[in-house]
């Protein structure tokens, strides 16, 4: 049998594999360790979400307020009310198909 | 406690008592989350440190407790403890992958460090010359191929379980132990 057979190249990275993994140990605080980093990591990214949170909030919020700011302060002309009492509001007089001025049939 | 499978789940005592290092948690699903987390990290901290290294990681320590920083942020999510250990093994793997990508890139513009070397010659120390070759010649391994060898000849994986470690197909796993295999041994007949 070949000294360098594929089998015995895999009995031997087994071996190896096996004996550098016997020396490695894990720190005695390592819990104590990550555990911190976690919570501390946490608490950053919860406040880092609640300080987007706020901060998305108070541009809507401004966005909105501007917005309502640059409608036109003098009434409209949809809910004037004028020259109706009945629930039937005034229009202006339309443009009818072949008509080149406004119909009389039209108001 | 009770686990979400609804078989009981022994809560073990850490290390460093809970109220020295944080506020008493009121909320019952995360003193279920850290009881949890806890048992995990006793349980696979050590093997999942040895994979780390194992896989070629420069700074196992940290890859580990990253891996753990993600299961503690997905706990909700996780069916039950034996996904918890293949999910901490993918991300270790992942992680590690990561690590790697990035060193060869960082040393594509500056020379390595003597520390560096040290920390690997540290770890391979107390193996015999035969066995620090084969460890050396599986670094310079592609790195699915060193994955794919490491899964399966030191944690015994099947395929199918070293193709949800990696995200691969159990075909890709084949090809990929074959190669290293075949690298590996004709490294050592090289060396002969």
């Amino acid at each position: 049998m070949n000294d360098t057979s594929p089998d015995r190249t895999e009995r031997e990275l087994g071996e190896a594999l096996a004996a550098l993994a016997d020396g490695v140990r894990g720190a005695p605080d390592a819990y104590s360790t990550a555990r911190g980093d976690w919570l501390r990591r946490e608490r950053r990214r919860r406040l880092v979400l609640a300080v987007l949170i706020a901060v998305v909030f108070t541009l809507a919020t401004l966005i909105g307020l501007w917005v309502l700011n640059q409608t036109p302060s003098d009434r409209g002309v949809i809910f004037s009310g004028a020259g109706s009492t009945s629930g039937v509001l005034a229009s202006l007089p339309r443009t009818l198909p072949g008509c080149l001025v406004p119909c009389a049939s039209a108001v | 406690m009770r686990h979400r499978s609804g078989i009981p789940v022994p809560v073990p005592q850490p290390a460093v008592p809970a109220e020295a290092l944080a506020p008493a948690i009121d909320d019952p699903a995360d003193a279920e989350r850290e009881a949890g987390v806890a048992r995990l990290f006793e349980l696979h901290y050590t093997p999942m440190l040895r994979l780390a290294v194992l896989l070629g990681a420069d700074d196992p320590e940290n890859v580990v407790a990253e891996a753990y920083y993600q299961i503690y942020r997905r706990w909700r999510r996780l069916r039950d403890t034996a996904a918890a250990e293949a999910y901490l093994r993918s991300t270790v793997c992942n992680l590690t992958r990561m690590r790697i990508r990035h060193l060869q890139m960082a040393r594509k513009h500056a020379v390595r460090s003597p520390d560096e070397m040290v920390a690997s010659a540290e770890s391979t120390a107390l193996l015999r010359d035969d066995q620090r070759a084969l460890i050396d010649t599986l670094r310079q391994l592609p790195t699915r191929q060193r994955e794919a060898l490491v899964l399966r000849h030191w944690l015994g994986l099947k395929e199918s379980e070293i193709a949800a470690a990696m995200g691969i197909s159990p075909g890709s796993v084949k090809t990929h132990t074959a190669r290293g295999i075949a690298a590996l041994t004709q490294a050592m007949e090289a060396r002969k």
